[in-house]
């Protein structure tokens, strides 16, 4: 018999939390709620109330699925940290996907798919995305740009997706994951670097 | 008991392991110094963006250096105030991981409570003392009674005393941090500019605004007349002025509440000329000074700071614990 997969997903990189356990593509207990930048105080205790239902505890989980930005939102690096934390210490595997990527997977329509997240001063993070089968696939490198600009220059139908609860089977079907090699390589993708970086050249 | 403590409210990644809130066991310190100097000061983004680069590696570190389990961990303490809310938060949500994946208890630790007990490590502690808080955030004078009980005296109205510090060494353009040049320049330099009186009237409380402006006026005013700015002796008279009404209010205080002992506490902790000062003028108490290397932040303080903190609460916290950029001592 086939052992079964735990996996915890997490994504912070928005004003949306989602926390969710899966054994297989069974759902053990999750937490999709938009807060206020409260992602510090929420993250580990919706953690700690999941494992503690399941009667598991993190060394149990066969793998991690991190979201990991592009993001200018504090909360970002919480979900990164805790599982930069989980996987350095007890050994398990994590893997990245984009947290537009993410996203983009709450939505199964045919048309292209916009992923967006603000990036505050009327710009977007913009990822691109397609259903095809059971899978998502990328259609546009990420970037940074003003959404409406964007989404004026195609021409072909799309959708524009903000938020959604991320769907894992679409997530495993799709070529999005990367294995973390080295866990303390792991971090948050900033997109960009910081305005005093950028000021000092 | 074992601690684990963890520190990241500015721009060092610590981790440490302690045993009995004495012995350091390893304090790893991951400074981000060099990256901020190009900036003249730290910058939060980046510093959030070092501390969660460097955190796992800094803790597998720690137990390396300490050679124990971490089955053997008893408690995880964690500074969660106050500091730079973007980096108290990547060590407090590590140091939640870590404790939750190891099923060990946590306890957030005030920062500042960190830099009194960084004293615990030179010598045992005896109250009723008072200790001189001075860093880059913080100007403070603390009376404690016993074990982690903290009645704060006085305060600064302004600035902090290191701030000014690394004000008036950017005035004169010393470079980033400011604080230990000037104190080396003061060294080979004469108190002979006039300085401001900054005394304050007769109570605990400290402004040090008046004289960074006065040195910041005077540097300005002597480069327009083309005279020559002698910066050692610029140096030696700001510290001889900052310095003097420092140990002053510190006397004050050890009369007042006839302290055992006298603590200072915090990065200028490490000024040489206050500690001459304090070592030729408090001459009547216990004189403690933290070592040069637990001056500056570092988690080993955290982890003697929490150990005494449970001992006397026998308290911790829960997974909601947060980061807080602001922090009553309590
Ligand atoms: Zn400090």
């Amino acid at each position: 018999m086939k052992k079964s997969l735990k996996r915890l997903l997490i994504d912070s990189a928005t004003k949306y939390l989602y926390i969710a356990l899966y054994e297989d593509l069974e759902c053990l207990g999750k937490y999709y709620q938009s807060g206020n930048n409260d992602h510090s105080t929420k993250l580990m205790v919706e953690i700690e109330r999941i494992f503690k239902l399941n009667n598991m505890k993190i060394a149990d989980l066969d793998e991690i699925i991190i979201g990991i930005g592009p993001g200018s939102y504090t909360g970002l690096r919480i979900g990164v940290v805790v599982a930069k934390m989980f996987g350095w210490n007890n050994d398990i595997t994590v893997k990245t996907i984009s947290s537009l990527a993410m996203i983009a997977s709450s939505y199964s329509g045919e048309e292209l798919i916009v992923s967006e997240i603000d990036a505050r001063r009327g710009n977007s993070f913009i990822g691109v995305f397609k259903n095809k089968g059971k899978g998502l696939f990328l259609a546009e490198e990420e970037l940074l740009t003003n959404l409406e600009d964007y989404t004026n220059s195609l021409e072909n139908p799309y959708k524009i997706v903000s938020n959604g609860e991320p769907n894992l089977e679409r997530i495993l079907n799709s070529n999005l994951l990367t294995e973390v090699k080295d866990i303390h390589s792991l971090n948050p993708n900033y997109l960009r670097i910081t305005e005093a970086e950028r000021n000092l050249k | 008991m074992i601690v684990l403590s963890v520190e990241s409210s500015c721009d060092e990644t610590s981790v440490s392991i302690v045993r009995d809130g004495k012995e350091v066991l390893s304090n790893i310190v991951l400074s981000q110094i060099d990256i901020h100097k190009a900036y003249g000061g730290v910058v939060p983004e980046i510093a959030s963006r070092e501390h969660i680069k460097g955190i796992t590696m800094v803790f597998e570190e720690a137990l390396k250096e300490a050679n124990i389990d971490k089955t053997n961990i008893d408690l995880v303490a964690v500074t969660n105030g106050p500091g730079l809310i973007g980096s108290l938060l990547v060590g407090v949500n590590a140091a939640k991981a870590f404790a939750f994946s190891n099923d060990i208890e946590i306890i957030g630790v005030h920062h500042i409570a960190g830099h009194i007990y960084a004293n615990q490590i030179t010598a045992e502690l005896e109250f009723p003392l008072i200790c001189l808080v001075v860093s880059g955030g913080h100007t403070e004078l603390i009376l404690m009674k016993e074990h982690y009980d903290f009645q704060k005296l006085g305060e600064t109205m302004d600035d902090a005393v290191g701030e000014a510090y690394d004000k008036v060494a950017r005035t004169v353009g010393l470079g980033y941090p400011g604080g230990p040049i000037v104190d080396k320049l003061a060294q080979k330099g004469k108190p002979s500019y006039k300085m401001p009186n900054i005394s304050l009237g007769n109570n605990y409380n400290f402004s040090f605004s008046g004289i960074k402006s006065h040195v910041i006026n005077l540097v300005h005013n002597t480069k327009q007349r083309n005279e020559e700015l002698v910066i050692e002796d610029l140096c030696a008279s700001f510290q001889e002025t900052v310095s003097e009404v420092l140990v002053t209010k510190s006397l004050k205080a050890i009369k007042e509440y006839n302290a055992k002992m006298f603590i200072i506490a915090g990065g200028v902790a490490a000024n040489k000329g206050l500690r001459k000062k304090i070592n030729k003028r408090i001459t009547m108490v216990k004189v403690v000074v933290p070592e040069f290397r637990y001056c500056t932040d570092n988690a080993a303080m955290i982890g003697i700071a929490g150990y005494y903190q449970y001992l006397r609460n026998s308290s911790t916290d829960d997974m909601s614990l947060n980061g807080l950029s602001r922090m009553k001592m309590k």
